[in-house]
């Protein structure tokens, strides 16, 4: 088989030397930084030739889907610069963009991508001299990174396999299966007289499933059926997938959630997916969900399982009553164990840390079952599904894998609120739930902005403040 | 019966000797909490335990990526050169009979009207060495579609668990191949030994509590076709693929390009009818346009139209791992007899 | 040959140059190709309704009828609009420049069956591409056959395919020619019909007889094709058509296609009306 490379960005044989040259593509914008870089060009300015420039309206256009096709199609470096904030041509397009380069900047690093091959900068139509200058800079340290030979391989050879610490879980037991009935009973009450009372025209909540133990989705249209329903520390799904679609059936939903499930329903309702007054919240206090073995969710260890506020219901094994309010159960917390896994790989060498990922995209199937079972990959057609241009390759291997993982990650970027089903649901067991954690946590010290509390919230990448941190933008 | 005996350190020993001859050996291996098929390099690797891997073994012999030929396109002209498949033997080592009997629907599919050159050398290439069940999961259902812990369907040798070892059955001339070096050095099996396999085999379908499917079904699921419980089954589908991915015998795939126009290559890719887009057409009509038609459809193929098209013999193999791994607990068996119920109901067996 | 180790490879296509090109509308282009390697030109054997796979390297691949009768073998020729991806690129090459092409595959329209039959062809759209095969097949063999008759229909007259071609067919004896477009769709000096091609067709007032109706278009059109013809007493044995399933290998193996026991791409594409309804609505 002849090689393929990309044309498109191949670089061409340096005049009068077989050294290797790398070969940075430059996202930059048109009115400022191109303008810049022309004006290096006319001033005689003398820099490395490496870049090729991606000429886009304003940086608040890119996608970060451009930067990882660069790479995925042979960078060896990406720089991205545009107009500094306040001179943006289209006022707060860089704005916008700053929030983004930031998330995008956390998860490429936690990835384990080479920080010397990612660079930002602001640069001006009047700054000829700064962009032969940040050029001359990101060529160097590309240069010192050397050739980009590792995206969508599984990286060096022999690296030491990772193995991510146990954490332990707090120490709750196993709930009591009185509770569970009570609660089953307290539902199946609700659900049926909020049907014959013609408040809702179906109920979303659980029912148990084939296998022993197993608890599934249901959906319940008439009270007869409210028998149907069920509840235990099984209850894995997030009902909210189901809330799209079911909110754009006559009538309304009663939808059964979790206090993880329901902090989804906030971000549907942030981003105008579905109407308040079209969905009745019928929160459970949930003592965290368990696996086949009785194992405890990692999401679970920090979570009171109290009902949130948004809901309209709040069930207990004692009751249900109208309203959100505590339950009176104490549960065992300690901190999110997805931090303390998330700090360790980070600890990691980026090298040992990109092979640990590398590795662990290569076993993912695309069977988008992460996407499918996610209540916010509500796109009609998905990204993936796009072949004008193919934005994420069809080919199952670990280059097409890694584009995909990182274009789902960013499009969850500040919104997904951590209920981890693309993990469980991953038949190759790809920590989902830390790559998204990751950027949340970014988002978070960054923005102080947690997902899934606030529904009158502002989406956070989808806002800015003139005083957003830049410190890693020259 | 024919075949050996062999104790643990026996069945290393042959394993050895096979990759010392540069056999590919490709094993369930335990990682990270997740048995899957791994080429392995060392013997100790191979976990034979009970239980079934996280998805079946096909993709050794239909990769979820592969080349179809190459292409450069330059102004003199275009080349294209041909695939071509890495002539190293191997063997499937630990294949459950589900997933053989997988191996043979994928056979069925792609060595039948069209021959699938690609796949028709890898398998030629590939001995399948199954491993008969010593025990049953809870979502197995070998037997209520016509299959067994001990089946020989796809298998060119059988390993068949006896006290802590193993006896070794050829069934093909590709597994009296494989286990030619065995009748220098191992002991027969005895008919006492056979016996107690058997009896051990008798006792984990036994185990298995599912009823059968009958063969009768398929044109009762036909007419199952506009029932609603279709739809009430397509609502809690949420369209992923992991059923398709992770089964013995599902094998749809789409072809792209993968490269520029300048160079690159035709590949082909696993695929599933359970995405939306599947069946779409340019004009932007889907003939399938709903979760409900998608999820028929799959249930349908599995035990009516791919039986209809060879001889009877359902397509599903009774693993169960779609039901294990569906992230909402779709069960394809439950479908079927809530779709032949229904069209039993309606009284209407034609469409 | 393209191969895999030795064995045929039946994904690599053969190459073949656009040798001309004519615009039907503006989105709708008939490419008349070459086989580069003359043997494969020789090996290449098609039926009227067969249809083959043409290709845009890293592009991809296109199911498009083979739009010409092999009595008119000179060239390969397709139709095709251009709505997708691989069409689109496909539709922007020109003339000299180098495709894919494999094939033919599928079945073909059972002309053998037709003979001495009166025909009515019933082209929708795009469809009509379909049809052209046929068509030219038994208007060369014109004795054979008996009375011809071509319904064609597009949303506009702009979108009327093969408009020269359809001049010179009802120039033949026993061959008429009846082009309708969609209400709205009539441009100035338009003297053909006006309105949806199933009403057009009820309109005709044409006897069973013993006809053949070979029929293709858009999925609506069909719809109300078969209801109008069940209502004028033609047997679904009579009506012939091919169904445009998104198809991808062409070869029987890569499920796309498959509706029930059949494959489209080897059970069809094309089929009697009464095979189409014993198969199930999902097609």
């Amino acid at each position: 088989m002849p090689e393929h490379g990309d044309a498109a960005v191949v670089a061409p044989p340096a005049v009068g030397t077989d050294e290797w040259q790398p070969v940075i593509a430059a996202v930059i914008c048109h009115w400022c930084t191109y303008a810049g870089a022309d004006m290096a060009g006319t001033t005689r300015r003398v820099y490395p030739a490496t870049v090729r420039p991606l000429r886009v309206p304003c940086t608040g256009r890119i996608d970060p889907l451009l930067i990882v096709k660069a790479f995925e199609r042979g960078a060896d470096g990406v720089l991205v610069s545009g107009c500094h904030p306040g001179d943006c041509h289209y006022v707060q397009g860089n704005m916008v963009a700053r929030r983004r380069f930031i998330a995008l900047r956390a998860l490429m690093e936690f990835v384990g991508l080479d920080p010397r091959r990612l660079h930002f900068a602001w640069v001006s139509a009047s700054e000829g001299v700064k962009w032969s200058q940040v050029v001359a800079e990101a060529t160097a340290a590309v240069r010192e990174a050397g050739s980009f030979q590792g995206w969508g391989t599984s990286g060096e050879p022999r690296r030491p396999a990772v193995r991510l610490p146990e954490v332990p879980a707090p120490p709750r037991g196993a709930p009591r299966i009185e509770d569970q009935q009570a609660v089953a009973a307290h539902l199946q009450r609700l659900a049926a007289t909020l049907l014959d009372e013609g408040q809702v025209s179906a109920v979303v909540g659980y029912t148990a499933g084939s296998l022993d133990g197993q608890m599934v989705p249901a959906f319940v249209e008439r009270s007869e059926d409210a028998s149907t329903l069920a509840w235990s520390d099984r209850c894995v799904n997030n009902l909210a997938v189901y809330l799209p679609a079911a909110s754009r059936q006559p009538g309304k939903v009663a939808l059964v959630v979790k206090k993880c499930d329901a902090k989804a329903v906030v971000s549907l309702l942030q981003e105008a997916q579905v109407e308040r007054e079209r969905v009745v919240l019928i929160g459970v206090s949930c003592p965290g969900v368990t696996d086949t073995n009785g194992t405890l969710a990692l999401k679970c260890y920090a979570c009171d399982g109290e009902v949130p506020s948004v809901c309209d219901w709040t069930v207990t094994p004692a009751g249900a009553q109208p309203g959100a309010h505590p339950s009176g159960a104490a549960r065992a917390v300690t901190d999110d164990p997805r931090d303390a896994l998330v700090t360790f790989l980070a600890s990691l060498p980026p090298a040992d840390r990109w092979a640990y990922w590398q590795a662990q995209f290569a076993e993912c199937l695309r069977c988008y079952g992460c996407r499918a079972v996610c209540p916010l990959c509500y796109c009609s057609v998905c990204v993936a599904e796009q072949n004008r241009p193919q934005w994420v390759p069809t080919t199952i291997d670990a280059k097409g894998n890694l584009t995909w993982n990182i274009a789902r990650a960013m499009h969850l970027a500040g919104r997904c609120g951590g209920c981890d089903e693309c993990a469980r649901v991953c038949p190759a067991d790809v920590r989902l739930d830390l790559l998204n954690h990751r950027v949340a946590m970014e988002i978070e010290q960054r923005f102080g902005y947690r997902s899934g509390e606030d529904p009158s919230a502002a989406p956070p990448l989808a806002t800015f403040r003139p005083d957003d941190p830049q410190e890693f933008i020259r | 019966m024919t075949g050996w005996r062999l104790a643990g350190p026996d069945l290393t020993r042959w394993l050895e000797d096979l990759l010392r001859a540069g056999t590919r050996v490709i094993a369930p291996v335990e990682e990270d909490g997740r048995r899957v098929f791994k080429a392995v390099d060392a013997a100790a690797r191979v976990c034979l335990l009970p239980g079934k891997t996280r998805w079946s073994p096909k993709e050794f012999v239909f990769p979820k990526t592969e080349a179809l030929f190459s292409y450069v396109v330059q102004a003199g002209g275009v080349r294209l050169h041909a695939a071509s498949v890495d002539p190293t033997e191997q063997v499937l080592f630990g294949v459950r009979p589900c997933d053989a009997a997988g191996l043979a629907r994928l056979d069925a599919t792609f060595l039948g009207g069209e021959t699938d050159p690609l796949y028709a050398r890898r398998r030629e290439l590939t001995t399948v060495v199954s491993l008969v069940c010593a025990e049953a999961e809870p979502e197995c259902f070998c037997t209520a579609v016509g299959g067994s812990p001990a089946g020989e369907d796809g298998s060119d040798l059988q390993l068949l668990p006896l006290d802590g070892g193993w006896l070794v059955r050829p069934l093909t001339p590709k597994g009296e191949r494989l286990a030619a070096p065995l009748s220098g050095w191992a002991a027969n099996a005895s008919d006492e030994e056979w016996e107690q396999a058997r009896a051990s085999v008798r006792r984990v379908e036994e185990s298995i509590r599912h009823s059968a499917v009958a063969q009768e079904w398929a044109a009762l699921l036909e007419s199952s076709f506009d029932s609603p419980v279709w739809e009430a089954l397509g609502r809690r589908c949420l369209g992923c693929s992991i059923c398709t991915y992770v089964c013995p015998s599902c094998s749809c795939f789409d072809v792209n390009d993968s490269g520029t126009v300048e160079c690159g290559e035709r590949c082909r890719s696993w695929d599933s009818c359970t995405f939306a887009l599947f069946t779409r057409q340019a004009s932007g009509h889907n003939p399938r346009p709903t979760q409900a038609s998608r999820y028929r459809q799959r249930v349908l193929h599995k035990f009516a139209y791919f039986p209809q098209q060879h001889e009877g013999r359902f397509m599903c193999v009774g693993c169960g791992r779609c039901v294990k791994m569906c992230p909402v607990g779709m069960d394809v068996q439950e479908a079927v007899r809530m779709a032949v119920a229904a069209s039993r109901g309606s009284g209407d067996a034609e469409r | 040959m393209p191969s895999v180790d030795g064995e045929r490879n039946p994904f690599q296509p053969n190459l073949v140059r656009i040798a001309s090109a004519h615009d039907e509308t503006p989105d709708v282009q008939t490419l008349q190709l070459e086989f580069l390697d003359p043997e494969a030109a020789r090996q290449f054997r098609w039926e009227p309704g067969q249809f083959a796979e043409y290709s845009v390297f890293g592009v991809g691949e296109s199911v498009l009828t083979v739009a010409n009768s092999p009595t008119r073998a000179q060239h390969v020729e397709c139709t095709l609009r251009a709505i997708g991806k691989v069409t689109r690129a496909i539709g922007a090459l020109s003339v000299g420049q180098v495709l894919g092409l494999r094939g033919p595959y599928g079945n073909c329209f059972p002309v053998a069956q037709w003979r001495e039959r009166n025909l009515v062809f019933v082209g929708g759209g795009i469809g009509m591409a379909a049809l052209r095969a046929p068509l030219q097949f038994v208007l060369d063999k014109r004795a054979d056959y008996g009375e011809i008759l071509v319904l064609n229909g597009a949303r506009s007259v702009a979108d009327l395919v093969y408009k020269d071609e359809m001049n010179e067919w009802q120039a033949v004896d026993g061959v008429r020619v009846v082009r309708t477009v969609d209400p709205g769709g009539e441009a100035e000096g338009w003297d053909g019909e006006v309105g949806l091609i199933p009403s057009i067709f009820e309109r005709l007032g044409l006897a069973p007889d013993g006809r053949v109706v070979i029929v293709c278009g858009p999925p609506v059109m069909l719809h109300y094709m078969f209801l109008a013809l069940e209502k004028m007493g033609f047997t679904p044995d009579q009506v012939v058509t091919t169904l445009e399933s998104k198809m991808k290998c062409g070869l029987g193996l890569c499920g796309r296609c498959n509706i029930g026991r059949s494959f489209v791409c080897r059970e069809g594409p094309v089929y009697t009306w009464a095979q189409v309804r014993s198969l199930p609505e999902d097609s």
